[in-house]
């Protein structure tokens, strides 16, 4: 065993942590943090598939008409333009110019087709695989990637989500997204002045207080308490913290990805993956255009375009993309037709057809799956549903996805209830 | 408000007419539920003209009538049920070669557990120090009755409803008024409202937009933002007023029959109809598209008139959920929730029970509930009744199994707004730090103490926060122990403030010897502050 572990220190991917300060963090350690048990671990982290997964989130559900799925020329089509992409054949809308000069590597899904058409219910279903039902809530996907893919003693949260995002659920907090609003920044009060002497007495004061109250009878409290200041510790401490920052990236990486938010969360959501971290989500509002679609579009793609583009050609240049499943989605499409509300139409809710892009982690690029017909209301060729969907993606993240969760009432459930992985999406 | 046990006379002709239309209402669902003989076509019920509901005191009004139709226990006042025989009810129901029971609590834990339970704070010093050296027998139960006075129990728990009522609400924050509601609740718990009161004004609410004024729902009366927490959908309505007024959860029961429930897809469906503007459909299980018209009917069975309109039917689903005696949830529930609060466990998880065959302990609790029912509801009457009793007063110790439930108390995490105050209380109020130990510490009010856990945020922010660490270092706390000469005076002073508790011996030569090694005294005085802020014992309830 614990020859596997050295190895595995030898071998780490993260490669920037030296074993002299892997010591120092665990001699920090709290209360209980046994040396054997964290190459124990370390070790069993050997087993785990290396894959990661990074979801760019449309928060409002952009319109499939004015995405990866133009009809101009037809009276739902509208203003918009289509253009031609890398990949001879597939068009999308005239605002992507960005995107389709990388569709060789990416999966258009067309004809994703969905249950919910309210927002809250909409961002449930596509974040969780299960629809908002019963009374459990179901764990996030990326929760559920933590847990089986994350290393349960990192020093860095196995799951980050720039901006706001659904929780694990009945998982639990060790798998909760660990949520930062501004990229390019530290976590909040990781930072701490105090001189290390000074903190480690203090730290070993705290840890007798902490006897004491074990003796008291809170054992198991103190002991999730140990463990989380133990974490935080070893995450105060870490080399890993820097990729929650662009230190060391060439400023002409940050205007790559372009100065938006939503930007530089995707050069931060590389970093991290690079860094080890297997789920990460970024998001970005403002697609909920029921008025003004056109005028919309114009406004809110072109950051989309430039950061999810770049993330792209830089996973592939960096050797990531073999290993990371990127995905763009929202939780639904939008009326085929549009609407005449004044001042300006726009698209409503819509959930019979919409679409969706994924790329990397041996997901075959430059196709398109499903069609949809001419007046983009009804789909005519291979219909996904939800559940196809976190079935690919499971099969993407090497995840079971027959696994069984258990719900806090003790029903099992699996992990996704039906379906198929999609046709044809890993070539 | 409603009287209570006693006949309101009718004020007014209107009212003679309308009593004799609900015993019309009463024989025709008594008609309904006896055996059908010849199913002739039955005759259309009469109309019902019921004067329209438009003050709260007409809604009660309605309701003590249909109170009256009810089959009600009334003896109550002659039924006594004290502490000592809840723990002889205890005593019985954990039989002979028990757990070991664990010690009744000192004095000053009990001031602790007491004041975090009834007030949300912690007891001063100078509290403290009068309890314990207080010599009077009946001294935890007067500072019970004391506490109950305040106007931070009656906050606390407004504050702990509010989170219940809104904590999964997916409904638009501008639609809705946490505060008013809150700010409602603490008023009724003040005046000691009884328990079905809140109810009834809380799911008999039929809250109206102005379109006049920008993002009024009516959510500045108190009492509709139950209704608008569920965005006044009837499905919604009927899984949360099962969810949090019986503890029950139906909501799997919208789309299937739950498999270990008594609860059919078709029953949830009729109590969502109950709370339906005008016909309720259910979509059918395998094509939604394909829907069936179904009528009221509450849990138990009981219908409303078919003419009743809306606001009127909402007033007679809180009768059935509160006054029909064999609805025994309701006052179960509501015992469950604050058992679970003060013991750190329930009989049964608080608002997802399936089957009652989950109930542990349940002729106890059966007991208590009912007793609830016969003390007309009254909450501060539950406070006493636990918080007087054996069973509450007993020292913690983790549980590990559900046979050594209540044989010692469970240490409960603090509620966010409780470890806020508890920082506040250190370094005085800061709206931005309070907001974000109430985003760290956020919990879900509903779930079990056994199923919840901390984060690293927490310890992190505990830890490291830039403002609360210079606070601390500049607070009055810190100016006063400074002060003082002796080190163990000094020891003693920081662990009343920071932990409500005197310092153990050990402790206190830990804590001298601290001291002595520290370059200075007030880095030592950090340091010691810091440690006892960022113990499990700071957020915990012992």
């Amino acid at each position: 065993m614990q020859n596997d572990a050295l190895l595995h220190l030898n071998l780490n991917r993260r490669g920037r942590i030296s074993r002299r300060d892997f010591l120092q963090a665990a001699s920090l350690g709290v209360a209980g943090s046994s040396l054997l048990t964290q190459f124990q671990l370390n070790a069993a982290e050997l087993k785990k598939t290396g894959r990661s997964c990074i979801l760019v989130w449309l928060a409002g559900a952009p319109s499939q008409m004015e995405t990866w799925d133009p009809k101009p020329g037809t009276p739902n089509g509208g203003e918009t333009q289509k253009i031609s992409t890398q990949t001879p054949g597939i068009e999308i809308a005239g605002y992507w110019p960005k995107i389709a000069a990388v569709m060789n590597d990416i999966a258009v899904i067309r004809a994703m087709t969905g249950k919910e058409a309210a927002h809250e219910r909409g961002t449930y279903h596509l974040h969780t695989g299960h629809r908002m039902l019963g009374i459990e809530k179901f764990p996030h996907f990326g929760s559920v990637v933590a847990k089986e893919l994350g290393d349960p003693q990192s020093d860095i949260p196995n799951f980050v989500s720039i901006g706001q995002t659904l929780s694990s659920g009945f998982l639990g907090v060790q798998v909760a997204p660990f949520i930062i609003d501004r990229p390019g920044q530290l976590p909040d009060n990781v930072f701490n002045a105090t001189p290390e002497l000074r903190q480690r007495r203090r730290l070993a004061l705290l840890s007798q207080q902490e006897n004491d109250f074990t003796a008291a009878g809170a054992e198991a409290l103190v002991k999730e308490h140990a463990r989380l200041y133990e974490k935080a510790t070893l995450m105060m401490k870490s080399p890993r913290l820097k990729a929650f920052e662009f230190d060391g990236e060439p400023a002409t990486m940050q205007a790559a990805y372009g100065k938006s938010q939503l930007g530089q969360g995707l050069l931060v959501a590389r970093r991290l993956v690079e860094a080890g971290v297997p789920f990460v989500e970024v998001r970005t509002g403002g697609w909920d255009m029921h008025n003004n679609v056109f005028k919309g579009m114009e406004r809110r793609a072109p950051e989309v375009d430039q950061g999810l583009s770049q993330l792209l050609i830089d996973l592939k240049q960096r050797g990531l993309l073999d290993k990371t499943l990127v995905l763009c989605m929202g939780e639904f499409g939008r009326t085929p037709k549009i609407n005449a509300r004044p001042p300006v139409p726009g698209r409503d809710h819509w959930v019979k057809n919409f679409n969706l892009l994924m790329a990397g982690a041996g997901i075959q690029g430059g196709q398109a799956i499903g069609k949809t017909d001419d007046n983009g209301q009804e789909i005519v060729d291979s219909p996904v549903q939800v559940d196809d969907l976190f079935r690919s993606m499971c099969q993407a993240m090497q995840i079971n996805a027959d696994m069984e969760l258990h719900t806090p009432v003790g029903r099992p459930v699996k992990l996704v209830e039906s379906g198929e992985v999609i046709k044809g999406l890993f070539g | 408000m409603l009287q209570r046990g006693r006949t309101q006379r009718a004020g007014s002709n209107t009212w003679i007419i309308f009593t004799s239309l609900i015993c019309l209402l009463l024989l025709a669902a008594t008609l309904d539920a006896a055996p059908k003989k010849n199913t002739k076509k039955k005759a259309s019920p009469p109309p019902l003209n019921l004067p329209p509901l438009k003050t709260q005191e007409q809604k009660m009004q309605l309701l003590g009538y249909i109170r009256q139709t009810m089959p009600t226990h009334r003896i109550g006042s002659r039924i006594s049920f004290s502490s000592a025989d809840l723990d002889k009810a205890f005593e019985q129901e954990l039989g002979e070669g028990a757990q070991v029971l664990a010690k009744t609590i000192d004095d000053e834990t009990f001031i602790r557990r007491a004041y975090l339970d009834l007030t949300g704070n912690l007891p001063a010093p100078e509290k403290i120090k009068a309890f314990i050296s207080d010599q009077d027998k009946n001294k935890r139960s007067a500072l019970i009755d004391e506490l109950l006075e305040t106007e931070a129990y009656a906050r606390k728990w407004a504050r702990y409803w509010t989170s219940v009522i809104f904590y999964d609400s997916e409904a638009n924050k501008n639609r809705i008024s946490p505060q008013t509601l809150e700010d409602w609740l603490a008023e009724q718990f003040h005046k000691s409202a009884p328990w079905d009161y809140i109810t009834v004004m809380l799911i008999s609410a039929t809250p109206e937009r102005n379109k006049a004024k920008r993002n009024d729902y009516g959510q500045d009366f108190g009492p509709n933002n139950f209704v608008l927490a569920c965005e006044n959908k009837s499905t919604e309505l009927a899984s949360q007023t099962a969810r949090i007024f019986m503890g029950i959860s139906i909501k799997c029961a919208e789309c299937h029959d739950h498999p270990f429930d008594n609860w059919k897809r078709e029953q949830f469906h009729e109590l969502a109809a109950f709370f339906h503007p005008s016909t309720y459909s259910m979509p059918d299980k395998d094509d939604p598209t394909v829907k069936t018209v179904v009528q009221p009917r509450f849990l138990l069975g009981e219908k409303p008139h078919e003419k009743m309109k809306e606001d009127a039917r909402r007033v007679s689903i809180a009768a059935y959920l509160a006054y029909n005696p064999q609805n025994y949830w309701f006052a179960r529930a509501y015992v469950n929730r604050i058992w679970s609060e003060l013991l750190g466990d329930g009989f049964y998880d608080v608002d997802s029970l399936g089957p009652d065959s989950e109930v542990i302990h349940k002729p106890v609790v059966n007991r208590i509930a009912a007793n609830f029912r016969y003390k007309d509801f009254d909450p501060k009457w539950l406070f006493r009744l636990i918080m007087n009793s054996k069973i509450y007063q007993r020292e913690m110790r983790t549980i590990h199994s559900a046979s050594e439930l209540f044989t010692a108390v469970r240490p409960s995490r603090l509620r966010p707004d409780v470890v806020a105050a508890s920082v506040e209380n250190l370094v005085g109020d800061d709206k931005k730090l309070h907001q974000e130990i109430m985003q760290a510490f956020d919990m879900n009010p509903s779930l079990p103490q056994g199923a919840l856990e901390g984060s690293i945020q927490q310890a992190l922010l505990m830890m490291n926060h830039a403002t609360l660490q210079s606070k601390l270092s500049q607070s009055d706390l810190k100016q006063s122990l400074v002060k003082i000469e002796s080190k163990e005076e000094l020891v003693q002073e920081l662990y009343l403030n920071v932990l409500a508790r005197h310092a153990t011996e050990q402790e206190v030569l830990r804590n001298i010897d601290y001291i002595k090694d520290s370059p200075s005294r007030e880095e030592a005085i950090d340091d010691l502050v810091w440690v006892l802020i960022n113990s499990t014992e700071f957020r915990t309830k012992r």
